[in-house]
């Protein structure tokens, strides 16, 4: 019904205006794939950070923040400042504060108080900060442990940050809730590198302890004064005149004032009676009776209201520690996070992440896994060897961890860190299954009820709290790129249809005389499809071409996104403010390259584009040609 | 006729009404017969009375020469006779057949069937070779196309022009080119040729070469009727019938 080599014809010896309009469609098709690519790459991206867990087979974590426990629950007002004191107070307080984990009884384990209700989580809470803040700090502030100062160090830290950890049967805890297919543990540790000199950290001041005796003998009573204080007791009628008294050493029994005064000042006011000392006591001497005790004391001369005292200092010893510590260390964070061998398809990391070398092998205990960003970053290989601590571990595999949450930069066995991290039996994370998915936020209650004041994340609450510039480019893509596909298309059709026009009204006397000499409306509006479609199907395939250039171009030079998730993190807040590195909140970002994928979907779209391009513009032209009458044919048109 | 079968029952009324036609015995030796015919059309916002009153009959085998300056008329007396246009008013018949009030499509039949047409512009495709040129106006009957080439080189050999199937109009002569549209115009064996201004862009060498061509179509064997709208006297002078026109009627 087409004549084909006719249509063929017209292309071929009409070269420029094939190629131009082949070329303006080709620009709209090649863009439209572009579009669509960062799209679908952004999709892609989005989908993976949203579903951060069940990408890594897990439902559910459960973990146990500082701030787990909300005021409002807890009745009493929990303090959640996860900010360390200012070394001097810490000092002071950290040594009270029990010296050891353990201490906080999270999940009931031995410590009294237990699984209680809504104040015995308060108290929990409160005595879980004590821990945490004592374990992130022992070893921290105490550098003295690594040897005396001056002594060259290397040394790994291994400290929980803001989670704290709880013993192994926490683990046991959540797996027996109903609904829980498995429960597989987890220790997300924040590790600092630290290499320098033990620095002179601390000074013990030695103070008290000194017997203080003080005498102070006044002067003999003056003949007057004899007179007055005779005078005095005989007019109080306490006995006879004649009398003669000496009295020597009066004891007073001081009261707590003397103490007071002997903490405060030291040996210095050890003798200062207060102007009261001698109301409880003179008892002694002789004098029986209160009548007497009181006329004396009545008539003795001002500067005999003295006393003689002795007081004992008591000993103290006082390390002070120095803040800042002023020290040479250098410190290089990483992050390191401990999973069981066994569990492959659960936990932090999966087998399914191991994008080179293998998962854990014979001897996890000497084995690591390290984070392709970190790996990149530190120039490491799989099969290389990475001192960390004093141990020899071997790279026996590079692992892709999920965007979100708990990436770390190095995976060890469980008991390994555990032993490294000195949190031996202990873990902070619990990755949960669940059997059914539609149970997740039942079993998610169920574990937060049996574990109260857990920090229970579900799948889905872990994507809310994403934002960034992914979340941002994503929303853009979805609300503006399909509005400027539509728009460039649209373009790309009007302009190929504006050139048919053009080609059209060209034509007009070629038109003309295929109806004078036979031709049918339709068959010249067919004929003109024709060549549109055929310049629509040369525009696909260029326009396909520049798509899949573009998305490779963009996949090359990749635009990183940045995706924020607060959630679980292994944050450093509080060693921060120990080291005086910036305070981070307890939030993850992710970066991640887009990527414009290309897949048959796409290249069929930008194809089916072109083609769409050239009906379009051969209906426009047909439709003009068709208003021609055959008569042009006749008409001089010079 | 053959090969539109949608049309055939236009066809057979047609038939009938000629059946039926007490003048079909008169108008049995007629091939065009114009009755009162008027053309007006709009030229912007002015109405133009182009052609008025105009009587005519056309046998076929005559070779009818139209004259007149421009403006006459005589363009549109030709688009009429081409089956191009239809009049205002009046009747056109066709061998015997109204075409006055004809739709599109069956004046296109009647165009690709009846009529073969020579421009003065020749109105060859650029694109297509001398052999594709003729072969285009057979496409609409479905023939295949071995057969159209075939048709066409026999089109081109007959018109002189057997060495140049293969050129594209650009790289002939005006000759050529308007001898190649001759063939075109024969390519569906037609009754009619209507030649607008035959010779009016070629040179005399060439007028002389077409207007021979053009007068062997009409006393060969084709015995085909031919319609030439002209200012030339030479082209006048080789037709049997010369008819004037001024000011949209027929004068002589």
């Amino acid at each position: 019904m087409v004549a084909f080599g006719y249509a063929w014809n017209e292309l071929r010896r009409r070269w420029s205006r094939t190629v131009v309009t082949a070329i303006g469609l080709a620009a709209g098709v090649g863009l439209v794939m572009g579009i669509v690519g960062v799209s679908d790459g952004l999709t892609q991206a989005q989908n993976k950070v949203l579903s951060p867990l069940s990408s890594v087979g897990t439902d559910i974590i459960v973990t146990r923040t500082v701030a787990a426990t909300p005021a409002s629950t807890s009745g009493a007002t929990t303090t959640t400042t996860t900010t360390a004191p200012a070394g001097g107070g810490f000092g002071g307080s950290g040594v009270g504060g029990g010296g050891g984990r353990g201490g906080g009884g999270f999940f009931g384990a031995g410590a009294g108080g237990g699984r209680g209700g809504a104040g015995a989580i308060a108290a929990l809470n409160a005595s879980d900060q004590a821990a945490l803040l004592n374990a992130n700090s022992s070893v921290l502030t105490d550098l003295s442990k690594l040897g005396p100062p001056g002594t060259k160090f290397t040394y790994d830290f291994f400290v929980p940050g803001t989670l704290i950890t709880f013993p192994n049967a926490a683990v046991a805890d959540v797996a027996s809730v109903p609904g829980v297919a498995s429960a597989v543990p987890g220790l997300s540790l924040q590790a600092l590198h630290e290499t320098g000199t033990v620095p002179t950290q601390t000074d013990t001041v030695t103070t008290g302890g000194q017997t203080i005796t003080s005498v102070q003998r006044p002067p003999p009573l003056t003949a007057a004064q004899e007179d007055a204080v005779q005078a005095c007791l005989q007019a109080s009628g306490a006995f006879g005149s004649t009398t003669t008294t000496t009295t020597t050493g009066p004891t007073p029994a001081p009261t707590g004032a003397g103490n007071s005064g002997a903490g405060a000042g030291g040996g210095a006011g050890g003798g200062r009676g207060g102007a009261g000392a001698g109301s409880g006591g003179f008892g002694g001497g002789g004098f029986g009776g209160a009548r007497f005790g009181a006329a004396f004391t009545k008539c003795l001369p001002a500067s005999y209201q003295q006393y003689e005292a002795q007081v004992v200092v008591p000993e103290q010893t006082i390390t002070r520690v120095l803040n800042p510590p002023s020290t040479n260390t250098e410190t290089k964070s990483y992050t390191v996070a401990g999973v069981n061998p066994a569990d492959t398809s659960t936990g932090l990391i999966t087998t399914a992440q191991v994008v080179k070398g293998t998962w854990f092998g014979s001897k996890p205990a000497d084995e690591i896994l390290v984070n392709t960003a970190y790996a990149s970053t530190n120039g490491i290989k799989v099969g290389q060897q990475l001192t960390i601590d004093k141990t020899v571990f071997t790279i026996v595999g590079l692992v892709n961890p999920t965007l979100t949450g708990n990436t770390s930069d190095i995976y060890f066995d469980l008991s390994t860190l555990q032993t490294l991290g000195s949190n031996s039996g202990r873990v902070n994370e619990v990755l949960v299954k669940v059997a059914k998915s539609s149970d997740v936020k039942a079993v998610a209650a169920a574990i937060h009820k049996k574990l109260p004041g857990a920090q229970v994340l579900t799948d889905e609450e872990l994507s809310g709290q994403v934002t960034g510039s992914l979340s941002n480019a994503h929303t853009l893509a979805t609300h503006l790129g399909g509005a400027l596909a539509v728009i460039v298309l649209l373009a790309a059709f009007l302009i190929a249809a504006l050139l048919t026009l053009s080609s059209v009204a060209k034509r007009v006397r070629e038109i003309g005389t295929l109806r004078a000499i036979g031709w049918s409306r339709g068959r010249v509006v067919r004929q003109i499809v024709a060549e549109t479609l055929g310049i629509g199907i040369l525009g696909g395939i260029v326009g396909v071409g520049l798509g899949v250039a573009v998305c490779a171009v963009i996949g090359a030079v990749g635009p990183a996104l940045t995706s924020t998730s607060s959630v679980t993190a292994v944050g450093s807040s509080s060693i921060g403010g120990i080291f005086h590195q910036a305070t981070a909140a307890a939030q993850t970002s992710t970066k991640i390259h887009l990527k414009a994928p290309i897949d048959i979907a796409i290249v069929l779209l930008g194809f089916g584009s072109g083609m769409g391009g050239g009906l379009i513009a051969g209906a426009v032209g047909g439709w003009r040609a068709s208003r021609l009458a055959p008569a042009v044919a006749l008409r001089d048109l010079g | 006729m053959t090969n539109a079968p949608g049309t055939e029952p236009n066809a057979s009324e047609g038939a009938n009404t000629m059946n039926e036609d007490v003048d079909h015995d008169s108008s049995n030796g007629i091939l065009y017969q114009l009755r009162g015919v008027e053309r007006r059309y709009m030229r912007g916002s002015t109405p133009v009375l182009a052609l008025h009153d105009v009587d005519l009959d056309i046998r076929p085998g005559e070779f009818v020469s139209m004259e007149g300056p421009s403006g006459s008329g005589k363009s549109t007396l030709l688009q009429l006779l081409g089956a191009l246009d239809i009049p205002t008013s009046g009747t056109i018949r066709f061998e015997g057949n109204e075409m006055s009030s004809a739709s599109d499509s069956s004046l296109t039949r009647i165009r690709s069937q009846e009529i073969g047409f020579v421009f003065q512009q020749f109105n060859l495709i650029p694109t297509l070779t001398a052999e594709e040129n003729v072969g285009i106006a057979m496409i609409p009957h479905g023939q295949a196309k071995a057969q159209r080439r075939e048709r066409s080189a026999a089109l081109l050999e007959r018109v002189g022009l057997g060495g140049r199937l293969d050129h594209l109009p650009s790289r002939m002569s005006g000759g050529e080119q308007q001898r190649v549209a001759i063939a075109r115009a024969l390519a569906n064996r037609p009754r009619v040729i209507i030649a607008d201004e035959p010779t009016g862009n070629l040179d005399s060498a060439s007028s002389q070469e077409v207007m021979s061509l053009l007068t062997e179509l009409q006393s060969g064997e084709e015995a085909v009727t031919i319609v030439v709208a002209t200012h030339d006297p030479d082209v006048a002078g080789r037709a049997g019938r010369r008819i004037s026109l001024r000011d949209g009627a027929v004068v002589a």
